[in-house]
């Protein structure tokens, strides 16, 4: 679902992305793991097509976000870390508005909606303007929204910053089901307990370049540490790669 | 077929939006929805009473309305009205498309790059030519009404001037996408550059239009008021737009229908074509443009401390350290900040324009009334001149802390001092550009020592009343979710504080400098102007300063309160 052949991204005299080639395939649920300014997030920006590499190439489902970044954005979901929404919206016209730039059918957009309404449990405030919102109102209706058409891939940056214990339950558990379901997830965190517990592999990102990826095992081995994630993501982001 | 949905989703969407913010305010906040459109009928009726005026009087010394006159007179206001609505509309793009958080969304989204542009493209143009309808269309009514022309020229005239807000604000969208798109790696040397060439230009220009004004003034002779207007001859180029409608509209006034229409067509024409390259242009070029955009934002600048910052800190020494830190930072935070520090650089020109004419009357040493009205029209000039410019900077910087309140709101330190420290960082910066000013170009024009004195004190009074108004309801009307400056300016809370500022410099400098100004006529009246000036010329000088200082106690007192009682 996800190939990134030798991308690397430059801005000015800064390589923020260097040589990173990494492949996911459909029904993945993939956590990229990395220190502040490692990045992460300019990575996530190529894969939505929102930068485009200095070198290398991107594709998403088959179809280059350079030349076919259209189709490829029609089968993506993004939730950044930061999320917008319209405030002078109410949830459910947000969720009308992202069905129309979707191209959904009518009837197809009425049902689903119904449904993401059900499951981020949306009822009590959908016809309230977001402005009005908690943050944990506007990233519950962010994910409805980034699920509403059904993508092929989901791209979450930090994804459970600012929602309580109980929503955080139901996000890994949809999250998982997603994966489970054929949906490929492409997690940025911090919380490598989430990393831990959901991720089918972990991409471990240092200056730009990938460290580590595989299993928790493979990462152990290949960390030459046979402790918890937290351990072996420590040892290997604090070897200086120039030694 | 997605084409179809995403255009029907974009329309809905800015339906929707007006009409949910059109709601909210007129259900909690009504004052706020009614501000806005009685200052904008005021000022256009103000506009349309004025212009009425004028052409009256041009009327009665018989100047023959269809004549060059007029045509000089359109030429000249349409090509200055294209040149601020092509500076205005590619300022609010670069907004719109660069660095709004919504471009950010709608790029990750599968909508189309020319489909965002339009929607951007729309509401900048609509934007920035909303303040050309209202000032010109009340100007081009009473010309009409005046002159008695042809009904066919108040039929035309909405579709002239929509037609004629099309071209400049395409050709502004085109040289955005290619600066952006294209521009150079040196991207700061390259704006400089660019910028130094203009300014030299356009100095160059004024320079030769200002030597022209004073010979034609000097000599009064026809050949240096043609040499004059020479200058200008570029605004009736016939490829202008300003030309094509300016003869579409005069032959609409004649009643002349084929030529009104056919100048109608070159402008719809031109300009849709325009637009139609521009939404060509985006689809190819406005993603590269976003990607170079960040590039720029995202390179490393090493930031240190800067000399203009210690001078700052140095100014308001008078402070204590924690209200003196909270200036320094107002003060970085602005100079960081090109689109801040981008149209105080336009005031200041306009400030350097307005002492350089003044200076150029040096050399007719004016006299009497004469030197009166000009020192009194100099220091009208420099109030207004505050006044816009502590509108433009003072009143938004309470709410441009928004979200990031907290951050003060927890310091050990009082709401007061926040307010007291935006106050003096206002006053400071005002007092010492009003009172160089004033007293600097007064004294070039030889006004006697009295005037200075009065003008200084008049200034000084000014200066620190306006920054009590500006800080103190700036937190009374704060705005924490917006964080564009230009939008809290021209919003509700920005128009009331500009009428009140307004209102309170008409009054002080009427009190404090109006007698003196009314005793040198009064003495002129009387062939007496020797005579010392009388006493009740200091009559209005403490009135002046009382209501300066209830202009800075009340409006501050109340902004305390709105920011003591704000939760962050």
């Amino acid at each position: 679902m996800i190939r990134l052949e030798n991308v690397s991204k430059r801005y000015g005299d800064t390589l923020a992305v260097d040589g990173l080639s990494l492949h996911v395939p459909p029904g993945e649920l993939f956590a990229c793991l990395g220190p502040n300014g490692a990045g992460k997030t300019t990575t996530i920006k190529m894969l939505c097509g929102l930068l485009k590499p200095s070198v290398g190439r991107v594709s998403v489902g088959g179809f280059d976000l350079q030349t076919q970044g259209d189709r490829a954005r029609q089968l993506i979901s993004y939730v950044p870390d930061q999320p917008f929404i319209y405030d002078k919206l109410t949830g459910r016209e947000f969720l009308e508005f992202i069905a129309g730039l979707y191209g959904m059918e009518p009837v197809h957009a009425a049902r689903r909606m119904d449904e993401v309404i059900a499951i981020f449990h949306l009822g009590e405030f959908v016809d309230d303007l977001t402005e009005r919102y908690s943050h944990g109102m506007r990233q519950r209706t962010v994910f409805a929204s980034a699920l509403l058409h059904e993508p092929k891939l989901l791209i979450a940056d930090e994804p459970t910053v600012g929602l309580d214990p109980k929503s955080i339950r139901e996000l890994k558990r949809l999250l998982r089901q997603l994966a489970d379901g054929g949906t490929t997830v492409f997690l940025s965190t911090h919380t490598l307990d989430i990393a831990q517990e959901l991720a089918d592999r972990i991409g471990i990102i240092d200056r730009g370049r990938l460290i580590g990826c595989g299993t928790l095992d493979e990462l152990r081995s290949a960390a030459a540490h046979d402790g918890s994630l937290e351990e072996v993501f420590l040892r290997l982001t604090e070897t200086d790669p120039c030694a | 077929m997605r084409v179809n949905s995403q255009t029907r989703a974009f329309r809905r969407l800015r339906w929707r939006q007006t009409r949910n913010h059109v709601r909210s305010l007129w259900r909690e906040h009504p004052l706020r929805l009614a501000t806005p459109v009685a200052t904008t009928s005021v000022l256009a009726l103000m506009v349309f009473g004025l212009s009425l005026a004028g052409f009256h009087e041009l009327g009665r010394h018989q100047a023959p309305f269809s004549d060059s006159l007029i045509a000089g007179l359109f030429e000249v206001l349409f090509s200055a009205l294209g040149g601020m609505l092509l500076l205005s509309t590619g300022i609010i793009l670069y907004a719109g498309l660069f660095t709004s958080p919504e471009a950010r969304f709608l790029l990750t989204s599968p909508a189309s790059a020319a489909r965002i542009f339009v929607s951007k493209f729309q509401a900048a143009a609509a934007f920035s030519s909303f303040g050309f309808v209202v000032l010109g269309f009340p100007i081009l009514v009473a010309y009409g009404l005046v002159a008695r022309v042809s009904a066919w020229y108040l039929v035309l005239l909405p579709a002239f001037l929509t037609g004629f807000a099309l071209l400049p604000a395409a050709l502004s969208s085109i040289a955005c996408l290619l600066l952006m798109s294209l521009r150079p790696r040196h991207r700061r040397s390259f704006l400089i550059v660019l910028g130094t060439v203009l300014l030299a230009v356009i100095g160059f220009w004024l320079h030769r239009v200002g030597v022209s004004t004073r010979h034609a003034i000097t000599v009064a002779h026809p050949d240096a008021l043609r040499a004059l207007a020479g200058h200008f001859t570029l605004a009736s180029h016939p490829l202008l737009p300003g030309r094509w409608m300016t003869d579409g509209l005069l032959a609409a006034a004649r009643g002349e229908i084929v030529p009104a229409a056919r100048a109608l067509a070159l402008l719809w024409g031109t300009g849709l074509v325009a637009c139609a390259a521009a939404i060509a242009l985006s689809t190819r070029l406005y993603r590269t443009a976003y990607d170079r955009a960040s590039d720029g934002r995202r390179r490393k600048h090493r930031i240190s401390g800067h000399w203009i910052d210690r001078a700052m800190a140095g100014l308001v020494g008078y402070l204590d350290t924690p209200t003196r830190l909270l200036v320094v930072k107002d003060f970085r935070s602005f100079r960081r900040d090109p689109s801040q520090w981008g149209l105080l650089v336009v005031f200041a020109l306009m400030l350097a324009l307005g002492a350089a004419n003044f200076r150029s009357f040096t050399t007719r040493t004016p006299q009497g009334v004469d030197l009166s009205v000009i020192g009194l029209a100099n220091l009208a000039g420099t109030a207004v001149l505050l006044c816009a410019g502590l509108s433009r900077f003072v009143f938004p910087l309470i709410s441009l802390e928004g979200r990031r309140f907290w951050i003060l709101g927890l310091m050990p330190i009082g709401r007061r001092q926040i307010l007291a420290g935006t106050f003096a960082f206002a006053a400071t910066c005002s007092t010492l550009a009003g009172l160089a000013i004033v007293v600097g170009s007064e004294c070039l024009l030889g006004l006697p020592p009295l005037a200075i004195l009065i003008h200084a004190l008049t200034i000084t009074s000014l200066a620190l009343g306006l920054s009590g108004l500006n800080v103190g309801l700036g937190a009374c009307l704060a705005q924490f979710r917006e964080t564009d400056p230009s939008r809290i300016v021209v919003g509700p809370g920005g128009t009331i504080n500009m009428v009140i500022g307004l209102l309170f410099l008409t009054v002080t400098l009427t009190l404090m400098a109006g007698p003196l100004h009314a005793a040198t006529v009064l003495r002129h009246w009387q062939h007496s102007p020797a005579t010392p000036p009388p006493l009740w010329i200091f009559a209005g000088l403490p009135l002046g300063i009382t209501l300066s200082g209830l202009a800075v106690l009340l409006p501050l007192r109340l902004g305390r309160k709105a920011l003591e009682q704000a939760e962050f």
